[in-house]
């Protein structure tokens, strides 16, 4: 009997898994059989693979400057100073 | 962060110098403007510090800043939203040339350094698809995929129920791969 049929197919949450290599043996027994899933699975890990290579973005030069410029600074007294 | 919490100066330089890239890079994704996504992450950065003694540390920190970044971002898109006027002009406006005055002006074509810079940085494929997400699932796939929070801190930093949050998770993975179909090479 074909696995596919033993294992309904994959949640979006069992997928993810996959992709982590979490995923338990049946769910993985399924995806070996199940051309629909393992599309489905290939393509979620490349979209999650390039979400996490999205490069950060850096604010302009003196960013800190302008932040620390408004921040109150509590002293040891408990007074701020600007 | 309990040296931050005390008041040290460094401290508070050194939190800004570890989260400015991560904070400015959500806020820049979400309103795709350079310079009001550094004006967005500097209010975040003072609001922050200047409530560093609310801070509740049984929270992760990131949490908190990433709550305080995205709120910012969402209001702001919020309010863009309601000033948003039609081509036609305001609906109050009562005269021809109050219409006139208060139309959409369309570009003229000309681009700026910095729009420049925003095309070269948000340009890519997968940049134009996020941007093309509701904002709530914007938040929630940059918090999950590219700043690798889980899902119970993302329903923590986003006021949300988990069941909402892995809901426009698994929407936006779904549109991004619509989006992204037949584009890839």
């Amino acid at each position: 009997m074909n696995q596919q049929h033993l294992h309904p197919h994959l949640t979006p949450d069992e997928i993810e898994l996959w992709a982590q290599g979490l995923l338990g043996a049946a769910g993985a027994l399924h995806l070996a059989e199940c051309r629909e899933c393992l599309v489905r699975a290939e393509q979620e890990r490349t979209l999650v693979r390039d979400l996490a290579q999205l490069p950060r973005f850096g604010p302009e030069f003196g960013f800190i400057e302008r932040v620390m410029a408004h921040v109150r600074v509590p002293t040891p007294s408990g007074d701020f100073r600007a | 962060m309990e040296w931050a919490k005390d008041g040290q100066e460094p401290a508070f330089r050194e939190l800004v110098r570890r989260y400015e890239r991560p904070v400015f890079s959500l806020i820049y994704r979400m309103v795709r403007d350079r310079t009001l996504a550094e004006d967005l992450a500097q209010e975040t950065f003072i609001k922050v510090l200047n409530g560093i003694r609310s801070y509740r540390p049984e929270f992760k920190f990131s949490s908190w800043i990433f709550k305080i970044a995205n709120n910012a971002a969402i209001d702001h898109l919020r309010r863009r939203d309601l000033d948003t006027l039609s081509l036609d002009g305001s609906p109050h406006a009562q005269t021809a040339e109050e219409m006139q005055a208060t139309a959409l002006q369309l570009d003229g074509g000309a681009e700026s350094p910095l729009d420049a810079v925003t095309a070269r940085e948000l340009g890519s494929q997968i940049e134009r698809a996020i941007a093309r997400l509701r904002p709530e699932y914007r938040s929630c796939i940059l918090l999950r995929h590219v700043e690798g929070h889980s899902y119970e801190e993302i329903a923590q930093m986003l006021d949300l129920p988990l069941g909402t949050v892995k809901t426009y998770i698994h929407r936006a993975r779904n549109e991004l791969r619509g989006y992204l179909e037949g584009v890839r090479d």
